[in-house]
């Protein structure tokens, strides 16, 4: 019975030339290869996605690091946030001069900054009175008064000596064994009597105290999910969830609150010591290294200078790095667009198959109900499910699947239509191969074409839907990030911070480019002859 | 066609049935009421509360009681502003959001046809990669981007319009020309690349090559045999085109701040306002479902091919 194998025969043509055959994978490859733009998207998208997926591992500041001290810096390649922060207070500085009479200005020009002020738009009064100060502070027309030039010193003393110190690992070395054991890998008991000796506290009070900690954080996570209760009802719920987590789930969660606390007082530690080393000039920054902490304890810990930061693309309302919020802002977007639409794609597969192949009454009802789906305004369903029930990443995300995956079944439904009274179908199934087998090894894999072409292009606008409820502040919530909700961030105060809207618009719109070029060129790749269709 | 148009007519009662299911018993489901303010009430006063607005009765009553209001057209009190109700609310902003609606649709169609169908005539030369590069923006920049950009470079830079208000609260028409043009950008996109598609698969039939050979002019061609056929994709894009300009004047809304009814949308879903969510999604779907009525029977009364039984 050799019917089952592959014949390899090599087949030539009158010339004996050998004629290989061409698939139709095969040949759509070779014509979008010839499409420029569509190569182009696709380089794009692969760059984009590698980011994404690599975000972690590159040399880029963490996206919830709040850094007060750094609010609203705008981009600069060339200086530091250190340099940033100087400039802007000396902008402050000059200003308030200009207001009070201090720095003399020609008449045209007062008239000009008061407009300006009038028109709300301070950005241009900083900047102007910050290069007339510098000029006429170097001319000797104009100098600083005490109280300004003790402003000027605390910041520059505080520029060079502040330091941000990251406690990577606590380790406690036992002293009869002299073996090194990770704090944050040991069980809470012993976690609880290394922190005891820090503190020089008995264990006892620590599990109290530990105790009520915990309980006031569960009340408050609930006070968030489930408003208005009674007190006692609260207390209730706060049991309930207590005997929910267990013994093993509170003690993780006692032993995280601990180690926070162990690292905390670790850095203080450290800061205290690097104090005295910072204005040494041989210590080079950052520098990693390990101090002891006290109590057989040593920390690793990274410490850099706080003020050497550099952001390339500015810093958002909490001092956080624009640049960092863009990667994993996208990182979020492309996740969903990605996973979304594959939800989407496999949920509409699935009932579109079903539909087309049984038929009947099952036919009939399903696309009924995706005819009274498609006549809803569904955008609005899913923000309403995103107010009412929370909004979160993995709401948001579950309530667009749910509502896209319409047009894909009705696709699928059609080709199935089409491909069921095909003579392989039915010699499928009189070798009494099962519905299932047919629908998922035959009718499936012969439509998937025309779903890879409307899978790419349904992925920029999953991403689109995506960000549109981010933007309106029902998506994802701070500290996380989506480029809608980048983009939403940096609308109210865009006059006077407009590089939060450009930057992450920018990358959103490169993305989406890229994307619906790779699309079209593959839509007219897999089927020439829609060339010039929609 | 009588039967046709009854037929359609019957067919919207089951959509918004599901409509109004839908979105009441999602609300109902949801983790918390509508009066849970940071401030706990005393009990008696919640209980008051709810008796006033019937929350105490079982949730079928509810729903019945709530499915007979709404087909006498009464929507409800709305929870957070208890001195009106969510008919008055929607009173005072649909106006705002049809205009809006209607002009950007106009804007979409006049601009996207026209330039539709310029590129199909000048197919393959620079007039055509313009406009379809156009096109292509349209599509790839989402509508909170543009929204925003257009208010800052032409609104706050440039100053030729004002940055935000609406006609009716003293901005004058300059204040509708931004909200209006965002809002239709990407239905423009659409509209263009639909009809340049459509005009050029016109172009390539019979009827038009015979038209040709009988020496018409380019002009006739053009505007009485081509359009005519090429126009119904056009039509039947409308419904999915008018579903998004709702979705999409909720952002142009809020961006302009622009006292329409997507603006009152977001606001309470924001304050768990159940009933105005309820009754701005209800209003929202019957705008929707009336519009897809007439683009149906529309494309019915274009295309002599289609026979409805």
């Amino acid at each position: 019975m050799n019917i089952f194998k592959k014949k390899v025969t090599v087949a030539t043509n009158e010339f004996n030339q050998v004629v290989v055959g061409n698939s139709l994978t095969k040949d759509a490859w070779r014509r979008l290869k010839k499409n420029k733009m569509a190569v182009i998207g696709m380089v794009v998208v692969i760059f984009y996605s590698l980011i994404a997926a690599f975000a972690g591992l590159l040399p880029i500041y963490p996206y919830d690091e709040i850094i007060l001290d750094h609010q609203h810096l705008p981009p600069s390649l060339t200086k530091n946030a250190g340099e940033l922060m100087r400039v802007k207070k000396m902008e402050d500085l000059y200003a308030k001069a200009w207001r009070a009479g201090r720095l003399v200005v020609t008449e045209e020009q007062d008239a000009q900054l008061k407009q300006w002020v009038k028109d709300n738009q301070n950005n241009k009064v900083w900047e102007f009175c910050y290069a007339e100060g510098e000029a006429q502070r170097a001319a000797g027309t104009f100098a600083f008064n005490s109280s300004e030039q003790r402003t000027i010193d605390r910041l520059e003393e505080k520029i060079a000596t502040e330091l941000q110190v990251t406690v990577k690992h606590v380790y406690w070395t036992n002293p009869e064994t002299s073996k090194r054991y990770d704090v944050q890998k040991m069980d809470y008991k012993e976690m609880l009597e290394l922190y005891a000796k820090m503190f020089n506290v008995s264990p006892q009070a620590v599990e109290e105290q530990t105790e009520m900690e915990i309980r006031a954080q569960l009340l408050n996570s609930i006070k968030a999910t489930a408003p208005d209760f009674t007190d006692e009802e609260y207390a209730g719920m706060v049991e309930d969830e207590l005997k929910k987590l267990g013994e093993k789930g509170y003690d993780s969660l006692a032993s995280q609150n601990i180690y926070g606390k162990i690292v905390t007082q670790s850095r203080r530690v450290v800061e205290q010591e690097l104090k005295t080393i910072v204005s040494d000039t041989d210590t080079k920054f950052p520098l990693k290294e390990t101090f002891g902490v006290g109590n057989d304890m040593t920390a690793q810990v990274e410490a850099s200078k706080k003020h050497e930061r550099r952001y390339f693309l500015g810093t958002d309302y909490s001092g956080r790095d624009m640049l960092s919020r863009i990667i994993y802002g996208g990182q979020v977007s492309i996740a969903i667009g990605f996973v979304g639409t594959l939800t989407s794609v496999l949920i509409g597969i699935v009932l579109g198959a079903i539909a087309g192949y049984v038929g009947g009454k099952t036919d009939y009802f399903l696309m009924r109900f995706v005819d009274i789906m498609y006549g809803l305004p569904y955008m609005l369903l899913v923000i309403i499910c995103m107010a009412v029930f929370g909004r979160n990443i993995l709401n948001l995300f579950f309530a667009l699947a749910l509502v896209s995956w319409l047009t894909i079944a009705r696709m699928v439904r059609g080709q199935i239509m089409s491909l069921k009274n095909q003579e392989f179908v039915e010699a499928a199934r009189s070798m009494g191969a099962s519905t299932g087998r047919i629908i998922f090894k035959h009718l499936v894999p012969n439509s998937l074409s025309v779903i890879i072409v409307y899978s790419t292009l349904r992925i920029p606008a999953f991403i689109m839907q995506e960000s549109f409820l981010s933007f309106l502040g029902l998506g994802v919530q701070a500290p996380y990030a989506s480029w809608g909700s980048l983009v939403g961030d940096a609308v109210a105060s865009m006059t006077l911070y407009p590089w939060k809207l450009f930057f992450p618009a920018l990358a959103m719109i490169i993305f989406l480019f890229a994307m619906n070029f790779l699309g079209d060129g593959l839509r007219d790749a897999f089927d020439p002859q829609s060339k010039n269709q929609l | 066609m009588t039967k046709y148009i009854i037929r359609r007519l019957l067919g919207i009662i089951p959509t918004l049935f599901i409509i109004v299911t839908l979105s009441f018993f999602i609300v109902r489901i949801a983790p918390g009421g509508p009066f849970d303010g940071e401030r706990a009430l005393p009990e008696v006063v919640k209980r008051n509360i709810e008796a006033k607005y019937h929350l105490d009765e079982p949730v079928i009553q509810q729903y019945g009681r709530y499915l007979f209001d709404v087909l006498r057209g009464d929507l409800g009190p709305s929870y957070k502003y208890k001195d009106h109700d969510v008919n008055y609310f929607i009173a005072a902003s649909l106006p705002n959001s049809i205009v809006l609606g209607l002009i950007s649709m106009m804007l979409a169609l006049v601009f996207g046809i026209s330039a539709g169908v310029i590129a199909a005539v000048k197919q393959n030369t620079w007039v055509d990669y313009t406009a379809m590069a156009l096109a292509i923006v349209g599509i790839s920049i989402p509508l909170f981007v543009i929204s925003p950009i257009m208010q800052y470079v032409f609104a706050m830079k440039l100053k030729w319009f004002p940055t935000s208000g609406w006609f009716t609260s003293g901005g004058g028409w300059r204040s509708v020309v931004l909200p209006a043009i965002a809002l239709s950008f990407s239905y423009f996109a659409d509209v263009a690349r639909l009809t340049r598609s459509s005009m050029l698969e016109t172009l390539r039939s019979d009827y038009i090559r015979t038209a040709k050979a009988k020496g018409m002019r380019n002009s006739t061609i053009i505007f009485k045999h081509t359009m005519k056929g090429a126009m119904l994709p056009i039509v039947s894009y409308l419904g999915p085109a008018f579903a998004g300009i709702l979705t999409g004047s909720v952002v142009v809304e809020q961006v302009f701040r622009v006292p329409g009814l997507g603006k009152f949308f977001v606001q309470s879903s924001f304050n768990r306002d159940y009933t105005l969510i309820i009754g701005v999604v209800i209003v929202y779907s019957v705008i929707l479902v009336i519009m897809n009525f007439i683009v149906d029977i529309v494309y019915a009364q274009l295309d002599p091919r289609i026979t409805y039984k």
